[in-house]
């Protein structure tokens, strides 16, 4: 009916473009209110740098100086908490943070000697694995992911740029007085380099964290013994085109040391085993890429150790090497117990 | 024997390799000045208790977790002396402890030919009978 309300899905551009817009406005915004409220400091506490023309008393007292500084200053509050708000809230439903911060509550530390009240002590108990039913298989793991986060490369980006930024209002305030600083001008452009890096790092972990769709991995039981052949399904959604597609089993050394004042960690992979390779993989928001498998935990190998500077990690790692989002290593962790156990650890 | 100040006894895990070492003691046992001379140091004791199911021994690239008995004699002087015999907790399938298998496609993951490793692990399979009393449950 013509006087009916408009209905339907059809919407104006993607939303990802609707993100990358306001991401690129709130830091424009943000970054011109450093270099406004940089000029409104640099007259107001080096007035002998302001040129001989103008009076530094009119300037310090004039009003636009204020009304400069305010907007500034509105400009950054604005920009950045409009910032961080995006950047925050990238690819998460208001229903998954609430989830995921409800779950890093109660997700359990893998601890040393948490488990002794099961009679396998220093094995983690893994509740927290099992808490979450699956949809073809009895458990859906929680993902851990092997990536970096994007709150890392968006303050680097945000902090190096801003620094540029006054820099620039430092040197164009020396132009304009008369007094140019070669070197600080000098300096722009590797500083300039630096800031462009750090900004192309932060967009490719956006484009990855909008790009990649989520990974699924359900598994039949848990946890896992030696010798045992589990039934494991993995799906892949989003939209991509994948030059290779990986599910790997893995055990994992990790260790911890001290070098100095700084503690560090170093990981080994004691045992590998492919579960699939794939190459030239499509995935489409309709059909995502679903495969189940069997996997036989081999009879000799370690189960699952956590100490307090050592610990033997078991996991399911899927990754893939995609164009035009960048790579993407998602780790699911699970529990392997000694062979003959017969602790239960799902039953409360 | 009059030098004698005191003895302990304990039965352990710790690891080696790279990283920090971590130990945990299973069990105890410290016999002071005038039981040890009750008791005399010629004739041969044994010790006994029962040991966990986890963690099992364990030789891999960065870590290896052993298991040992480990008796520390005091003397009056101030002086220590430490004796350690290491030994296999392996489950009743197993007949060697787990290592670190080679995974595939990596060559990094070629098992670990370290001497070292090799010696222990001889000198605890001939410790292994000496200790036939401990038991796991």
């Amino acid at each position: 009916m013509p006087w009916s309300k408009k209905r339907g899905q059809r919407t104006l551009g993607s939303p990802s473009a609707g993100i990358a817009g306001e991401v690129a406005f709130s830091a424009a915004a943000f970054l011109s209110g450093v270099f406004g409220f940089s000029l409104v400091l640099i007259s107001q506490y080096a007035p002998q740098q302001v040129p001989e023309q103008v009076s530094s008393e009119a300037l310090s007292s004039s009003l636009s100086s204020w009304v400069m500084g305010i907007v500034s200053i509105a400009a950054i509050v604005i920009g950045a908490t409009r910032l961080v708000f995006r950047v925050m809230h990238l690819n998460a439903s208001d229903e998954l943070r609430s989830v995921i911060a409800t779950k890093a509550a109660a997700l359990e530390r893998l601890a040393p000697g948490q488990s002794s009240d099961t009679g396998l002590p220093n094995v983690p108990r893994g509740r927290a694995i099992t808490d979450s039913p699956g949809e073809h298989l009895t458990y859906r793991l929680p993902m851990v992911t092997g990536q970096d986060g994007i709150l890392g490369p968006a303050l680097l980006a945000w902090f190096w740029n801003t620094a540029w930024i006054i820099l620039l209002a430092v040197v164009v305030s020396g132009f304009w007085i008369g007094r140019p600083r070669w070197i600080l001008t000098g300096l722009l452009v590797p500083f300039a380099l630096i800031g462009r890096w750090s900004f192309l790092y932060f967009v490719t972990q956006m484009k990855q964290r909008l790009g990649v769709g989520p990974t699924v991995v359900e598994i039949n039981d848990h946890p896992l013994k030696p010798g045992g052949i589990y039934d494991l399904f993995v799906s892949q959604a989003g939209r991509l085109k994948l030059k290779r597609l990986s599910v790997e089993l893995v055990c994992e050394e990790e260790t911890f040391f001290r070098q100095g004042t700084d503690v560090r960690v170093e990981r080994h992979q004691a045992f590998g085993k492919y579960l699939s390779r794939e190459r030239d993989v499509e995935v489409d928001p309709q059909v995502p890429w679903e495969q189940q498998f069997r996997v036989e935990i081999p009879k000799d190998v370690m189960h699952s150790f956590a100490g307090t500077h050592n610990a033997i990690r078991w996991k399911f790692v899927v990754k893939g090497d995609s164009r035009p989002w960048p790579s993407f290593c998602r780790s699911y962790p699970v529990v392997v117990h000694p062979p003959g156990s017969t602790q239960n650890l799902n039953q409360p | 024997m009059e030098e004698l100040q005191g003895l302990e006894v304990s039965v352990l895990w710790h690891t080696e390799g790279k990283g920090d070492e971590d130990l945990h003691v299973h069990h105890f046992q410290r016999i002071n000045e005038a039981s040890l001379k009750e008791i005399g140091v010629e004739s041969q004791q044994s010790i006994h208790c029962v040991l966990p199911a986890t963690p099992l021994s364990y030789h891999g690239q960065l870590i290896r977790l052993s298991w040992c008995v480990r008796m520390r004699l005091f003397l009056e002087d101030g002086r220590e002396i430490l004796s350690e015999t290491p030994f296999y907790l392996v489950t009743d399938a197993q007949r060697a402890p787990c290592v670190a298998i080679p995974g595939e496609d990596d060559e990094s993951h070629e098992p670990s030919q370290d001497k070292s490793a090799v010696v222990r692990q001889s000198r605890a399979a001939q410790t292994r009978s000496a200790l036939a009393s401990l038991r796991r449950d």
